[in-house]
This record gives structure tokens, C-alpha cells and sequence, in this order.
């Protein structure tokens, strides 16, 4: 542990040599991979092993080959990037590999510091900052959606042109009709059209078709991982609910990511009977708290069943025109509309997995997510299971207060003992 | 009544309907919104919320421009009688000229069927047809760029300056589309365009600079709103233009208050733009009063710039009566009389109600103006006060070319200093010492005055050295002090102001930080008084 922290420290000061810190951080995810595929954790499952080693790479990929890569945001239709050997680094992921290397406050102070709102969501603080320190590497383009949140647009815009990169929103409606449909899929023909530029390279459709493919073939493994989770539960780790954002969103088409629900869906059906309470999480996980960290790891007291933004659209896309299908997958994503709509995905969700409570950690500057709480609440009393709201940053450390959460945990976990 | 929030709403349509169909311009808050939905959403939306509940608007128009919009939706969802939440594409082109035209017809059709009235489309083409243009003006102007703002703080603004102050911000520049020349034979085709088509706020993908070019401007006041994120992205990009530019930020009901008035008259006069209203008078003697959150402070000079005298008494409750004591006292100092004084100039937060001032001038002004008297060479001004911290930037003739200011909370201040004082139970001189042995590296995770006692308070729990607390603390207001540093950007000379300046830890920390020295004058809380007993005596 004193060696990672040591390493950290040097990494957080040599920000201002912005090509050593670069190769710092590379250095470190190199590692890392290596470390996992070899010495991963024996006291996690095969599967979320697998999961952990397969992350460690999609970050490599694009941290490693900057000229192959573009920037992208969580809901990026990152399959036309997969048909053509992109690799996408996903602004998310980025910034939580920071808070992993415990460089989040200084590139958080850097963003403010820069005159970026201190109420943004730090996220996307952190990846700005690192832009700002110039640590990022620079990639060939930069892709986002006006889905699922405020934040992505102007961010990719920033950064987009102070790396002098060519950059594309896609504006999904929220309202479902032909004109959306079309309007959306006209968009993903002109990203093809940008990439085969920027990658001076022809688009292949047929492997698109190939990459759908496999991404149903994902869903319907993640669909019967699902109907198991009401009664067995693979004991996890928050990172691991985490990383599952990789495998559920970015890298979703990729044969490693198919590979890890196949391996994912035989270790529930050999995996114990649940007998702990089983928690639910909407919107994300406290991955670096350590009042979660002691109830939830490794099922030691209470088990993660999982949470919501990792089942935001488990369906089939369209495979005879993959680019419509993909429209529709992205207008119909559960974010992407009103509560109703939200709300009445997520229970049917909730109905599946059948959780003793469920919790909302209200992640800083997330007005999407945290302007629902109070919405959650009331339908979450009608259905009679124990909610908690807690309100905190999962990524800048410094924005939770360890004691008063751990009061509100421990509270809610006591009503959910005496039930 | 039907309400709406946005300007791309389509306000004519409603305007059919309804004549009074009323854009929502929120003024009064109250704690409805925080039951309703989490704090930290956009202060804007919360204020809305509350405006519509309050008031009984039963009838709402909302765009989904932007996720605090989106979930006042669906917080209103079911409490009114009407309510149409209208899609708003992000790009502009064909595609989406028609998906908001569809939407638009969407939303006649909703009302017809709620209200049983008939969309009379001769009266909406008479509506646009009648449409009064606005062009904007040639002259050299103080845009107003950024989120929304009431316009009676346009109005405000416009009475503090003496040339013209332009309302650009987001809600604003409806003003000035195009609606006369019906290019298409659908009227309402003709107004979705023109509406997607005006100049582009922050959520859209189009790009806003075009717009600057046809101003002249003078300088940029950059509104944000707490908890809207959108048009910091803006103003970090524009703060690197040549354009002097002022950010502020508010709770959009608050835009009023005193603190936004200190920044707005500070900016003015730093663009030599303030109308000001001030009285010389014949006399050998000038007075500048400081009269801050912690301490009242007075500087008398004579008419060679001389230092005649001062005084530094705590401000009390009463900030008239501290400023009376003040004075009497730094005339006793003097050996002088009231009439003696030619001209008294006050600043800080109390500079308004000082009866015995002749004009007042802001703190930013005048810490610029004491800071170069005593030496040409500082840049930079680092004011950590009891209330507020301020890093301003000087040119080389001691004009203020820039500024910044903390939040209106405490964090990083002399009171954060104060609370952790009384919590660590040791004298205020005892957390000024320059910690040097390093003992354990503790680390004050919280800004917060009141997370950051709590925090203190368990680490006293734990048995940590009170020495490794204190120093954990100043590093802490240091590394708060830098991070506003850092948004001005580092120029030596430096010179630290205030109270805190007198806290040799916080100094040394910042020293440390920025590898640089700072100049602390012998007496750091006068700074500002004599800045504005410079500007009596009419430097």
C-alpha cells in the first residue's frame, strides 16, 4: 500500500512536467494490468477478476495509443468506434483512475482555479483539470451525446478546442417518432463520415452488423444474470459496480466484454443462496467510502446487488440497419425522458432483483440524478422497501464528511436489520 | 395565466391562447423547493418551483434545456392543471427545425384539447407580423453575458455606470429576432426556425462567439448561477480574451445584494466607468474609512500623502457607532478636529451607511490603491479579511486590471480561523505561529467552516497534536487563498492584506505554495482605509 501511495505522490508532483506525469500514469495502468491478469485478487470471483484485468486494458488501449483513440462520453454509441479499431476513452472512467491514483483535488482545485463552476460535478472537474495541466493525452476526435446529462456538451466543447481536435455531439430527442429516429441516425452516418477522416479509413457496415451482434448476445447473458440476483448474489466490490460501466456501456460489442457476462452469469448460477440483506444503488456506486467500503465489500455484512445506470437498456437492437437500431437504442434509454419514464424501467428492474433497500448516493453537481431523490422516495414507499438518500461525491474525497455518512448508513441499515 | 421559463419557448403561440402569457421571473424564495427536491439543484429551478406553487400558476410551459429543468417537470408533474414539457433539439438544421416544429404543434394541440379553445392562426401570423425589432446598439457598451438576470439588477447596474449596460444574458437576447419576413407558408414553421435559429445560449451546439463581433465592448459582467453550470465553461474561456471581464455569481434571487454591488462598482471603476457623485472640499486633511466585517478601520492623511494618523477598533453591531469611534480616535491621534478633514472617502461592506463619508468607493478600489503606495512594484494584492478574501491584480500605474472574490460563505477567511480557534480552545496568536517541525501531516479535508469543526473536533477526539491541527488549518486557508490566486494567475510582487495577514503560518504556507515572497506591511488591516484616504485626497 505504501508503495502506491508513494507513487501517487510523485505522479500529483510532476503535474506541471505534463509529458513525465503522462507517462507516470501510463506507466501506472500498465501495471496495473499486469498486476491484475497475474496476481488478481483470489478472493473475488473469476468473473469480476476477469472484469478488473479486461478495464485495466480498455483504459490501456486508448491511454497507450492516443493516435487510435477518441474521447468519449458514458453514452456514446461507441460501437461504430469498436467496428473500426478506436479506442474510446470514456471521460468517466478517466477521471476515477485519477481519484484512484489520489490526483482528484489537485485537478479539481486546477479546474476551478480555471474558472470552471466549483458546483459542476466532479467528473468532469477532474477531467478538465487534467486538460488544463495538460496531462491528457491528445486524441483524434472526441464524440458526445446530449444524453444523460448537462455537463457533456460543454466539456467535450472545452476541451474539444483547447486541444485543437475535431469534436461531435449527438443530440438525441427526448420524444420518440420517425422524425427522431432518423434525425438521430443521420447524426451517427456523419460521425462515420468524421472518423473515416480523422482515421483515413474506410467504414466497414458489415462489421458493425458483427459488433451488434455480439452486443445482444451480451444483453441477453445480462438478462438471465438478472433473474438470478433475486435469489443468489456474487459478493462483490463497489469498484467492481464501477467497472461494470465499462462492460455495460462503453466497450459494450467487444468480444472480452461478451466474455466477461458468459463468465459472469456461470459464477451466479454456482453462487450461494442470498441469506445477507441485498442493496440496490441508484445512479452510482461510493466506490471510495469507507463506511460503504466495510458493510458492502466482498459481502462481509450487506451484498451489492448491483445499480440502475448498469441496467439502463438491456434489449435488442435492431440488427438488419445496426445504425437505425442504434438510434433507437439511444432515444430509448432509460435516462433519456421524464421520471415516468425513468421510474418505470427502474422498478421493473427492482422487480427482478428484489432488494431489501435501496440507496441513492447523491453525487455533487448530478442534478439529473439527485432531482429525482425525492421522487424515488415516494414510489420506493408505496412499494414498502427502505430507501436512503445520502448526499456526497464519488470522487472528490474531500467533499464527504466520513462521520455523518457513516450515521446515515449505519441508521438505514438498522431499520433494514429490524424488518 | 400561462407560464414559461425559457426563450425558446414559444411565447407567441401561447400569447394566442392567452394574452397574458408571462415569461417567469422569479423574485421570491422560500424553503417550499428544498422539501420538494434536493439542495444542490440550480438555485434558477428552485426559485421557479416556488414562484409557480406560491403564486397558483396553474398552467406551465417548460423546455427540457437543461437537467434541472427536466425534473422540475417532474416534480410539477400531477399539481397542475396544465403542463407541456417541449423538446428542444440542440442542434440546428433541417431535421430538427421540423421535430421543433412538430413540437410546437404538439403543444397547440395539448392546449386545445385541455382549454377547448381553437388555435386562431390569423391572430398568431398578426402576432408575428406586429412583432417589434430590436437591434442592438452601436456604441461602446458593459455587456451583460451569462445566465439570466432580473432586470431591474440590468436597471441597477445601468444607474452605477455612466456609459450604456447591455442585457445579454441568456433570456435577453430574444429581444432581438428576426420575426417579421414570413419566408415560409407556415407561419408556425417560420417561427420554430427563427426561434432554434436565435443567438444560441449554452446548452445548444452552435457556436456563440459570432455574436461579439458586431459589439463594441467596453467590458464583460459574466453572470452564473449556483448550481447552473453551463456559462462557467464561457467565462473560463472568455476570461483570456483581451476583455476585461467581472464574473459573479448568483442565486438569481440574491442578485441584488450588497456583495454583488461591492463587485459591479469595483469592476466599473477599474474600467474607469463608475458614475460617481462625490463632493472636494477646501481642507488640508483626507480620511479613508474601511469599515469591514471584523474591524473598523481609519487612515488620515495630509495633503502630502502623509500618514497623520490611524486607527483599527473592532466593528460591532453597530457598524455606524464603530466608525464613529474610529474616527474620533484617529483624530485624537492626529490632534485634529472634524473640521480639519477636507474629504472622507468610506469602502468596505458598511462604506454605505458611514453618515460622515463624502462618496464611497469599494475595497477592491482602494486595497489596490494602499497597496501602491507602498510599493510601485507589487502586482498582486492577496486580501484575506474576516469575511471575504479577494486576490487582485494591479497594473504597473496601480490600477486594478482584475479580481476575484470568494463565495459569500466563510470558508478560507479569518472566521474560519476564529471558529477553529474557539474549537481547539487556544488564543487567535497561537494558530499564527510558522509551524516548521513537521509533525504529523494531518490533512483538513473540509472547507467548510462548519463540516471543517466537526472535523477538528473528532481529530482532538483521535489525541492529534494541536501543534499538526493548527498547521493542517493554515494549510488549509492557504491552499484556499492560492486556488483564487490561481484564477487571477501568479504575478509578482505580491502583498498580503487583512487580518490574516498577520497569521505568519498562513503567510509562510502560501509562500511555500506559489515559490515566492510576499510583502506584509506593518500594519495590513489599513491597507484599504488608506487606499481610500488616497482617493479623498483626489489621486
Amino acid at each position: 500500500m505504501k508503495a502506491i501511495e508513494i507513487y501517487c505522490n510523485f505522479i500529483k508532483k510532476n503535474l506541471d512536467n505534463p509529458s513525465f506525469a503522462k507517462k507516470l500514469i501510463n506507466l501506472g495502468i500498465g501495471v496495473a494490468e499486469k498486476y491484475v491478469s497475474y496476481f488478481g485478487d483470489r478472493k473475488v470471483l473469476a468473473s469480476h477478476r476477469y472484469l478488473n484485468e479486461i478495464c485495466m486494458k480498455y483504459m490501456r488501449e486508448s491511454l497507450y495509443n492516443p493516435e487510435r483513440s477518441a474521447w468519449v462520453n458514458i453514452f456514446t454509441p461507441t460501437e461504430i468506434f469498436h467496428a473500426m479499431g478506436v479506442f474510446p476513452l470514456f471521460i468517466e472512467a478517466y477521471s476515477s483512475f485519477m481519484s484512484g491514483f489520489f490526483i482528484e483535488d489537485v485537478l479539481i482545485d486546477k479546474a476551478e482555479a480555471a474558472g470552471i463552476s466549483n458546483t459542476l460535478c466532479s467528473f468532469h472537474k477532474a477531467f478538465i483539470g487534467a486538460g488544463e495541466y495538460g496531462i491528457l493525452q491528445k486524441p483524434k476526435m472526441a464524440v458526445t451525446t446530449s444524453i444523460i446529462c448537462d455537463a457533456n456538451l460543454n466539456t467535450f466543447r472545452y476541451l474539444a478546442k483547447k486541444y485543437d481536435i475535431p469534436f461531435y455531439i449527438i443530440d438525441v430527442p427526448s420524444k420518440s417518432s420517425e422524425n427522431a429516429v432518423e434525425y438521430v441516425k443521420d447524426q451517427l452516418v456523419e460521425i462515420i463520415q468524421m472518423s473515416e477522416d480523422v482515421f483515413s479509413q474506410k467504414f466497414d457496415i458489415d462489421k458493425l452488423g458483427e459488433i451488434v451482434k455480439i452486443e445482444n448476445k451480451t444483453n441477453e447473458y445480462r438478462r438471465k444474470y438478472l433473474s438470478y440476483l433475486s435469489t443468489k448474489v456474487c459478493h462483490s466490490i463497489m469498484s467492481f459496480e464501477m467497472f461494470m460501466l465499462f462492460t455495460s456501456h462503453v466497450f459494450m460489442g467487444r468480444p472480452e466484454t461478451l466474455k466477461y457476462y458468459q463468465k459472469l452469469l456461470q459464477d451466479i448460477k454456482n453462487a450461494p443462496e442470498r441469506s445477507k440483506k441485498g442493496i440496490f444503488f441508484i445512479h452510482l456506486v461510493p466506490m471510495w467510502e469507507p463506511s460503504f467500503q466495510q458493510y458492502f465489500n466482498l459481502g462481509e455484512n450487506y451484498d451489492i446487488l448491483g445499480s440502475d445506470l448498469n441496467y439502463d437498456f438491456i434489449g435488442k437492437i435492431d440488427t438488419s440497419d445496426p445504425l437505425k437500431g442504434i438510434a433507437e437504442k439511444l432515444i430509448g434509454t432509460t435516462y433519456n425522458g421524464d421520471f415516468a419514464k425513468i421510474s418505470s424501467h427502474i422498478t421493473k428492474i427492482i422487480d427482478i432483483v428484489k432488494p431489501d433497500g435501496i440507496i441513492q448516493f447523491c453525487h455533487w453537481g448530478c442534478k439529473q440524478s439527485i432531482g429525482t431523490a425525492n421522487l424515488y422516495k415516494n414510489i420506493l414507499k408505496e412499494k414498502g422497501i427502505p430507501f436512503l438518500i445520502v448526499d456526497g461525491d464519488i470522487m472528490d474525497k474531500r467533499n464527504n464528511q466520513e462521520g455523518q455518512i457513516n450515521t446515515r448508513l449505519e441508521a438505514f441499515l438498522e431499520i433494514l436489520e429490524s424488518r | 395565466m400561462i407560464g414559461y421559463v425559457c426563450k425558446y419557448a414559444p411565447a407567441k403561440v401561447l400569447e394566442v391562447f392567452d394574452k397574458d402569457a408571462v415569461r417567469i421571473d422569479p423574485k421570491i424564495r422560500t424553503d417550499t423547493a428544498e422539501s420538494l427536491v434536493h439542495p444542490n439543484m440550480c438555485s434558477f429551478m428552485k426559485a421557479v418551483l416556488e414562484e409557480v406553487l406560491e403564486n397558483n400558476i396553474d398552467e406551465l410551459v417548460l423546455t427540457n434545456c437543461c437537467d434541472s429543468m427536466r425534473r422540475l417537470y417532474d416534480v410539477l408533474k400531477g399539481k397542475l392543471q396544465f403542463l407541456y414539457m417541449l423538446d428542444l433539439p440542440v442542434k440546428v438544421n433541417n431535421t430538427s427545425n421540423k421535430i421543433f416544429y412538430d413540437e410546437i404543434c404538439s403543444l397547440i394541440s395539448a392546449y386545445e384539447r385541455y382549454s377547448g379553445k381553437e388555435f386562431d392562426m390569423d391572430k398568431f401570423t398578426e402576432l408575428l407580423k406586429n412583432h417589434k425589432e430590436k437591434s442592438l446598439p452601436d456604441a461602446e457598451l458593459i455587456a451583460v453575458f451569462g445566465a439570466r438576470l432580473r432586470p431591474d439588477v440590468i436597471d441597477n447596474i445601468q444607474k452605477r455606470s455612466n456609459i450604456k449596460v447591455q442585457n445579454l444574458t441568456c433570456t435577453a437576447t430574444d429581444k432581438y429576432i428576426k420575426l417579421k419576413n414570413l419566408e415560409d407558408q407556415d407561419p408556425i414553421l417560420h417561427y420554430a426556425k427563427t426561434l432554434l435559429n436565435s443567438f444560441p445560449c449554452m446548452r445548444m451546439a452552435e457556436e456563440r462567439p459570432e455574436f461579439l463581433k458586431d459589439i463594441k465592448i467596453k467590458g464583460i459582467i459574466y453572470n452564473t448561477i449556483k448550481f447552473c453550470d453551463f456559462y462557467s465553461y464561457e467565462y473560463a474561456a472568455l476570461k483570456n480574451l483581451d476583455v476585461p471581464t467581472l464574473k459573479i455569481e448568483t442565486d438569481y434571487t440574491d442578485t441584488d445584494s450588497g456583495q454583488i454591488k461591492t463587485r459591479v462598482d469595483a469592476f466599473l471603476e477599474s474600467l474607469g466607468s463608475r458614475r460617481i457623485t462625490g463632493v472636494n472640499k477646501e481642507g488640508k486633511y483626507f480620511a479613508g474609512v474601511d469599515s469591514g466585517s471584523t474591524s473598523t478601520n481609519i487612515v488620515i492623511l495630509d495633503n502630502n500623502k502623509n500618514i497623520v494618523s490611524y486607527s483599527i477598533v473592532p466593528t460591532g453591531a453597530m457598524a455606524i457607532d464603530s466608525a464613529k469611534k474610529a474616527y474620533e480616535i484617529a483624530l485624537k491621534r492626529a490632534g485634529l478636529e472634524k473640521e480639519d478633514i477636507a474629504n472622507v472617502v468610506s469602502t468596505g461592506y458598511g462604506r454605505v451607511g458611514i453618515p460622515f463619508a463624502d462618496k464611497q468607493v469599494t475595497e477592491i478600489t482602494c486595497h489596490g490603491k494602499g497597496a501602491f503606495y507602498f510599493d510601485k512594484d507589487i502586482r498582486t494584492i492577496i486580501d484575506i479579511g474576516g469575511q471575504d478574501s479577494k486576490v487582485i491584480r494591479l497594473d504597473n500605474e496601480g490600477n486594478v486590471v482584475d479580481f476575484v472574490m470568494n463565495d459569500k460563505c466563510s470558508a478560507g477567511t479569518g472566521k474560519f480561523l476564529e471558529v477553529m480557534a474557539r474549537t481547539l480552545e487556544v488564543p487567535i496568536d497561537e494558530m499564527a505561529e510558522v509551524i516548521t517541525d513537521s509533525g504529523e501531516n494531518i490533512k483538513i479535508t473540509s472547507m467548510c467552516t462548519v463540516f471543517a469543526e466537526s472535523e477538528v473536533i473528532s481529530l482532538i477526539a483521535q489525541n492529534k497534536d494541536k501543534k499538526d491541527i493548527i498547521h493542517a488549518l493554515n494549510k488549509a486557508v492557504a491552499s484556499k487563498g492560492v486556488v483564487l490566486l490561481d484564477r487571477v494567475g501568479r504575478k509578482g510582487k505580491y502583498m498580503m492584506t487583512g487580518g490574516v495577514a498577520k497569521n505568519k503560518g498562513v503567510v509562510s504556507e502560501i509562500e511555500n505554495k506559489i515559490e515566492d515572497k510576499i510583502r506584509i506591511p506593518t500594519e495590513p488591516q489599513i491597507i484599504g482605509a488608506l487606499g481610500a484616504a488616497i482617493l479623498a485626497l483626489g489621486d
